[in-house]
């Protein structure tokens, strides 16, 4: 499997963010990516997922378009995660559940995102409880878990483990360890701990 | 039955009347609401539309004309969609035109069922049936589009990543918008269920109440206000499903993605 980008681009009211960006990620390989605030990190997965429009280039998942997969398929396949796991309606359990009937989930096949949550130390009463009344941990990971168990080829990750003490983020990256990710990180050391290459946006 | 034509209202009584606003006035200026002026105002547009509507009202009642009648229904949608657009706080491009047609389309069929089976005056468009059910019916109905707009757009404009979660996860527009979208025609609606359920218990709604006034048998005037209920609820509930439908259909584009940029605050 590989997942690759050829000629990206972002402007931000007339600003450059990113021209003629290339890059690859082959499966179980981590792509870090790095920049300052404002840098397009954010801007830049978003586009993956194709919830932004492409200025240009182009994207491809096993040699196949966005077009080509349909929008919706290719996020369920190339899943972007927010850095901050809004607050939904319902709680998690129902999220997860609902998530399973989605025209493009139902068909596909996937690991319960409890027993995933429970190895990061997320409370089981936690599923029933509604999304508002969770801290931002919790949250944060109730989403992580629900989305990582839908096994998606690709995970956008944006700064997933921002919100989580050290001893949950290091069971997250345990979790994450075999996952071909996208992820952004302003953490030098997370950055060596798992990229495979790095992509630094300050520099595109 | 004791003999019912209205009593008659000149100007000098309704001047008496008037001293009321005089009381409105004096609590502006005892607690400095400041809004003394807005008070002159209103008390002015107030009895300068009204006698307008009259004289109009006249006019198209005694001309018989259906062009007639069609102008005048066409303007009254225009100038309520215009309002429902107005009281919604925000707006995309093409809104106006979404708004113009759930209204025609609800009250058009609710109205035809009014009057060509229900009520079946003749000639069936008759302007004295015709205009004050279309009244009716085109100042509940902007109510409800404008809370249903005011809802969903809301969500699309500040609520995006909600939205956005289920489209990432591979959620089709509708899939995604849809908890919006059910939210949004429920809070359409609610004024008109509660307005239904306390009807006749707590108010009596204004056109019985001048229906009374105006000598109608009361038995018949409730039935009358029954009939306006029920279309009213009509066209809201298909106004409101279909504005709030034509507005999910513009806060996405053609890739499946959620568009806030094209939702902007009016005024």
């Amino acid at each position: 499997m590989t997942f690759a980008g050829r000629g990206l681009q972002r402007t931000v009211g007339g600003r450059t963010l990113f021209a003629d960006l290339d890059f690859e990620v082959a499966e179980g390989q981590v792509l870090c990516v790095r920049g300052a605030s404002g840098a397009g990190k954010t801007l830049f997965l978003r586009q993956l997922a194709g919830l932004d429009p492409l200025e240009a280039g182009e994207l491809s998942l096993d040699g196949r378009s966005p077009q080509e997969w349909g929008p919706q398929a290719w996020r369920a396949e190339v899943l972007y995660i927010p850095q901050q796991a809004p607050i939904l309606a319902g709680t998690p359990a129902e999220f997860a559940a609902q998530l399973l009937h989605l025209h493009a989930q139902r068909q596909r096949s996937g690991d319960d995102p409890r027993t995933l949550a429970a190895g990061w130390g997320l409370a089981q009463t936690a599923w029933d409880q509604t999304w508002r009344t969770l801290s931002v941990g919790e949250r944060q990971r109730a989403l992580l878990a629900t989305l990582l168990a839908r096994r998606p080829r690709v995970l956008l990750l944006d700064e997933p483990t921002a919100a989580l003490d050290p001893d949950a983020l290091e069971r997250v990256e345990e979790s994450l360890a075999a996952e071909t990710c996208v992820w952004v990180t302003h953490h030098p050391e997370q950055a060596a701990r798992r990229a495979t290459s790095i992509l630094d946006l300050s520099d595109a | 039955m004791p003999d019912s034509g209205p009593l008659d209202l000149s100007a000098l009584e309704l001047g008496c009347a008037a001293l009321l606003l005089l009381a409105n006035g004096a609590v502006s200026v005892w607690l400095g609401l400041g809004l003394g002026s807005r008070l002159l105002w209103a008390g002015v547009r107030t009895v300068v539309q009204l006698s307008l509507l009259g004289v109009v009202l006249v006019f198209v009642f005694d001309a018989q004309e259906p062009l007639l009648v069609v102008g005048i229904g066409s303007l009254m949608l225009l100038m309520a969609a215009r309002e429902a657009v107005r009281r919604a706080g925000r707006r995309y491009r093409g809104v106006y035109g979404h708004a113009f047609l759930s209204l025609m389309l609800a009250s058009g069929v609710s109205i035809l069922l009014a009057t060509l089976v229900v009520l079946r005056p003749d000639p069936w468009w008759q302007p004295r049936y015709l205009i004050p059910l279309l009244g009716m019916v085109l100042g509940n109905g902007l109510t409800g589009i404008s809370l249903g707009l005011d809802r969903c757009l809301l969500k699309f404009d500040e609520g995006r990543g909600e939205v956005e979660v289920w489209l990432a996860a591979g959620a089709t527009p509708w899939e995604a918008a849809r908890p919006t979208a059910s939210e949004a025609i429920r809070a359409g609606l609610i004024p008109i269920l509660n307005a239904m359920s306390v009807v006749g218990l707590v108010t009596i709604p204004g056109m019985m109440t001048g229906q009374i006034l105006g000598g109608s048998d009361p038995s018949l005037a409730a039935r009358y206000q029954i009939l306006v209920m029920f279309l009213i609820a009509g066209v809201t509930a298909a106004g409101t499903t279909g504005c709030v439908l034509f507005a999910v259909r513009s806060a996405f584009d053609e890739g499946g993605r959620l568009r806030p940029e094209r939702i902007s605050k009016v005024g």
